[in-house]
C-alpha cells in the first residue's frame, strides 16, 4: 500500500518516546482473560476505511454484537496519514483500542513493547490458525518475537501495468510488455533511446521490495542484519545506474516516493509503474485517457514468488475484555466477512480456501476480472518481502544512498555497503 | 527618485508576474480541479485550467463522505478559542516581560526564546500522557491547551511593547494610572497591528493543525476540519478531485480572515519587526 510507506520525520523520535514509555510503564496490567465468555465493551479501530465502507463496518459491528449481545463494540477509523505516531502515542499513553487495524511493520514496535497479544501463545487464540493461509499467518509473525502478533486480515498484491500509447510512440509492441528483469531493461534502453530521452520507464529508484523480487537475499536468517549489499544487489542497482544515465528513469525519481510514482504514471509521463489490483479503479476515474491505453502483465520476479502486502487485526494485551476482543478480531477476520470484503474492493482474504472460489479464479471478461484473477494465482506463494524490522528510518537511508550511487558520487557497492552499515546500527538501536 | 526606464519596468512586472504564477498557479490548479466533472483527466501535461464540463458535484461528495459542516464547526471552535487565548495571554505575558521589572525578568524572556526550539514531535507524547491523566483526551480542551499561548506570540507582543516610547507610559505615571490602566489604556492600543498579526497566525496554527489534534482525538465526531478531510484519501482510491474540493472548503476561511484584517497584518509586521 502506497500510503503506509510515506515517509514521517517524526516517527523515529516518537517510536524512541514509544520505548522509552513501555519500558516505564512495562509489564504493567495484563488486562482480562482471553479465554471464557466474551463480555465488555470494547474498541475496535481500522485504518482509513471509513470513507468507502462506513456503512459496511456499522453492519458489520452490529451483526457482531447481534452474535454477541454481552459485547458492546465502539468503531474507529483514523484517517491515512500518521498513523504510526497516532499509534505509538495511544500505545504510550495506555489507550490503544481493543482491537488495531495494524500491517507487519506498525504492529512490531507495539509488540516488541509488549502491548500486543502473542496469538500463537494465547490457545484462544491459536486454535483459529487452521482457517488462515499459512502465508498470511507467517505474514504477521515476527521474528525474534516468537510468535504471530495479528490475525491476518486482507492482503494486496498486483500486476505491472504499462501505457501502450507510449511503447507504441517509440516503436515498441505494445502487447509484448517486459516478462523479467532483463526484458524490463532491455525495454528501458529502448524507450529512452527511441523517444530522445522523453519518454522515461520507471518513475521510482529500487525500494526494499525490488531488492527483493530481483533475488536478492535482505537479511540473514535471524533478521539481525542486513544483507543486501551481496553481489546480486550490486547488480540490481548497477542496472539502475546505466538506466538512469541513459534517461531511462523519470528525472525526478531520485526523490519521487510511492505515491508520486503512481502519480507521474497517471500523468502519462513514466511509461511502466508497479501497482495494486485496486488501482484500476483509479485509473478508469482519474485517467480516463490512460486507462485506454493500459496495458497489464505480471510484474516481474527472478524469485518465482511474487511481493505481497498484508494487513492484520491486533488485540491489545492490556484490554480489559480480552475474550470480546479476540472474538472480534476472529469475527472480522472470518472467511464469510473476509470474502464479503473482498467483494467490495479488489484486495484478497486470506482465510485459506477462499482464493479457490470461482470468483477468483474465473475470468469474467472484464479488466478488474482479469486483473483479479490473475492477482489471485499471484498470491499463492507470494511472501512480504519489506523486512517488518525494516524502519521508516531505514528506508529513508537506503533510498539516500541509492540515490547517491545512481548519481555517480559513490560506487553501487559503496553505497550499499553503507547503507547497510546504517541500518545495522539503527537495528541494534532499537 | 529617479525615473525607472521601460525596460526596467517591463522586467520588474515580469518577474512580479512570475513569482506570482509559482505562488498563485498551483491554488488555481486546486480551484479547478474541485470543478472538474468525472469524466475528464486530471494528470494532463500541460495541465488544463478550465473544466471542460464544470460541476459542483465534488463539493457534495465531500459532504457525502465526511460531515464537513460539523468538522469545520469543530475547527472554528478550536480556532477561536486559540485566537482569544493568544490574544489575552500573550499580550499579557508581553507587556510583562517588557515593562514589568522583577527578578529574572531576562530568564523568562529567555525560556520563550527557548521553547521555540522545542518540536513537537519530541514532546507529543508527554503532551498526551499530560492530557490523558487531566481526564481531557478525545475532547476539544485539549486540542486547543498546549497552544493556548504560543511563545512566539508572547515574544512579538513583547517586541511590539518595547517600542513603544517609555516617555509616553511616563507621562500616564504621573496623571496616576496603575500598570493595569496603562496596560489597557495606552499600550494595547498602540500595538493593534501586531494584535492582527498574532489574531493570524494563532487562527492559521490552530485551523491548520495536523498531528496534534489527530493524537489527541480518537473519535471521529470530535474531529477538526484538517484531520477529517484525511479520509478523503480512501485506502484503495485516490479521487484528487474530491481532495481538491476539501482543500479549497478548509482554505476559504483563511482567506476571507486574511481578506478582513490585511491592512492591519501589513502595519503590524512592520511594527514589531525592524524599529528598536
Amino acid at each position: 500500500m502506497p500510503r503506509s510507506r510515506r515517509t514521517a520525520a517524526a516517527a523515529p523520535l516518537l517510536a524512541s518516546a514509544l520505548l522509552l514509555t513501555a519500558c516505564g510503564s512495562g509489564g504493567g496490567s495484563d488486562g482480562g482473560a482471553a479465554d471464557g465468555k466474551a463480555a465488555g465493551s470494547i474498541t475496535f479501530q481500522t485504518w482509513n476505511l471509513r470513507s468507502n465502507f462506513k456503512d459496511y463496518f456499522e453492519g458489520l459491528v452490529g451483526e457482531f454484537e447481534k452474535q454477541n449481545p454481552d459485547v458492546k463494540v465502539k468503531w474507529l477509523d483514523q484517517p491515512a496519514d500518521n498513523y504510526a505516531e497516532k499509534l505509538s502515542a495511544d500505545a504510550g499513553g495506555g489507550t490503544l483500542p481493543d482491537v488495531v487495524n495494524v500491517s507487519p511493520d506498525l504492529s512490531y514496535p507495539l509488540a516488541k513493547a509488549g502491548i500486543l497479544l502473542n496469538l500463537d501463545r494465547e490457545k484462544a487464540a491459536a486454535k483459529f490458525k487452521d482457517e488462515y493461509t499459512p502465508e498470511a499467518w507467517q505474514g504477521n509473525t515476527l521474528p525474534g518475537l516468537d510468535g504471530s502478533y495479528a490475525f491476518p486480515w486482507y492482503l494486496n498484491t498486483g500486476p505491472l501495468f504499462y501505457n501502450k500509447a507510449l511503447f507504441r510512440q517509440a516503436g515498441l509492441d505494445p502487447e509484448k510488455p517486459p516478462k523479467n528483469y532483463d526484458e524490463l531493461f532491455t525495454t528501458a534502453d529502448a524507450l529512452a533511446k527511441r523517444s530522445g530521452g522523453r519518454t522515461a520507464t520507471l518513475a521510482g529508484t529500487p525500494s526494499i521490495e525490488d531488492f527483493g523480487r530481483y533475488g536478492v537475499r535482505l537479511m540473514n536468517a535471524d533478521a539481525t542484519k542486513f544483507t543486501y549489499n551481496e553481489p546480486k544487489g550490486v547488480e540490481l542497482l548497477t542496472k539502475y545506474k546505466e538506466l538512469y544515465a541513459h534517461g531511462g528513469l523519470d528525472s525526478q525519481a531520485l526523490t519521487n516516493t510511492a505515491d508520486q510514482s503512481g502519480q507521474k504514471f497517471l500523468e502519462q509521463k513514466v511509461a511502466i509503474n508497479p501497482g495494486s489490483a485496486h488501482d484500476l479503479d483509479t485509473f478508469k476515474k482519474n485517467a480516463p485517457g490512460l486507462y485506454k491505453e493500459l496495458g497489464i502483465t505480471d510484474a516481474p520476479n527472478n524469485t518465482g514468488k511474487p511481493n505481497m502486502y498484508v494487513m492484520g487485526l491486533a488485540v491489545n494485551k492490556q484490554s480489559k475484555h480480552k475474550a470480546a476482543a479476540v472474538a472480534l478480531a476472529h469475527f472480522i477476520t472470518d472467511r464469510k466477512n473476509q470474502e464479503d470484503f473482498a467483494h467490495k474492493v479488489a484486495v484478497f482474504p486470506s482465510t485459506k480456501g477462499s482464493l479457490d472460489d470461482p470468483y477468483w479464479t474465473k475470468d469474467d471478461g472484464t479488466d478488474e476480472g482479469r486483473v483479479r484473477v490473475a492477482s489471485a494465482k499471484m498470491l499463492k506463494g507470494a511472501v512480504n518481502y519489506t523486512p517488518v524490522v525494516l524502519s521508516e528510518e531505514m528506508k529513508v537511508v537506503l533510498k539516500n544512498e541509492v540515490a547517491k550511487a545512481l548519481q555517480g558520487r559513490k560506487s553501487p557497492q559503496q553505497a550499499l555497503d553503507d547503507a547497510v552499515a546504517q541500518s545495522d546500527k539503527l537495528l541494534k538501536q532499537s | 527618485m529617479t525615473r525607472i526606464s521601460g525596460w526596467e519596468k517591463a522586467l520588474r512586472y515580469l518577474l512580479m508576474l512570475a513569482v506570482l504564477g509559482i505562488t498563485v498557479g498551483p491554488f488555481l490548479w486546486q480551484l479547478s480541479t474541485s470543478f472538474k466533472g468525472a469524466s475528464e483527466d486530471i494528470y494532463t501535461y500541460p495541465p488544463g485550467f478550465l473544466p471542460e464540463h464544470p460541476t459542483l458535484g465534488n463539493y457534495s461528495g465531500v459532504a457525502d463522505i465526511i460531515p464537513v459542516w460539523d468538522y469545520a464547526l469543530n475547527s472554528l471552535k478550536v480556532a477561536l478559542t486559540n485566537v482569544v487565548t493568544n490574544l489575552v495571554g500573550a499580550s499579557l505575558a508581553g507587556y510583562a516581560l517588557a515593562r514589568l521589572r522583577f527578578r529574572g525578568r531576562r530568564l523568562a524572556g529567555l525560556a520563550f526564546v527557548v521553547a521555540l526550539l522545542v518540536p513537537l514531535e519530541s514532546v507529543v507524547i508527554a503532551q498526551f500522557t499530560m492530557m490523558r491523566d487531566l481526564h481531557l483526551n478525545n475532547t476539544l480542551t485539549a486540542v486547543v491547551l498546549p497552544g493556548a499561548v504560543g511563545a512566539l506570540n508572547v515574544l512579538l507582543m513583547r517586541n511590539a511593547f518595547a517600542n513603544l516610547p517609555y516617555e509616553i507610559e511616563e507621562a500616564a505615571v504621573i496623571d496616576g494610572a496603575n500598570v493595569w490602566q496603562r496596560f489597557l489604556r495606552i499600550a494595547l492600543p498602540s500595538v493593534r497591528g501586531t494584535l492582527a498579526v498574532v489574531a493570524i497566525f494563532s487562527f492559521m496554527g490552530a485551523w491548520d493543525d495536523f498531528l496534534w489534534p489527530l493524537i489527541v482525538l480518537s473519535d471521529s465526531d470530535h474531529f477538526t476540519l484538517t484531520v477529517g478531510l484525511n479520509y478523503l484519501h480512501g485506502t484503495f482510491q485516490q479521487n484528487p478531485r474530491l481532495v481538491a474540493a476539501g482543500t479549497i472548503v478548509a482554505v476559504a476561511p483563511l482567506i476571507v480572515l486574511f481578506a478582513c484584517l490585511q491592512r492591519y497584518f501589513f502595519r503590524g509586521v512592520g511594527e514589531g519587526a525592524v524599529k528598536g
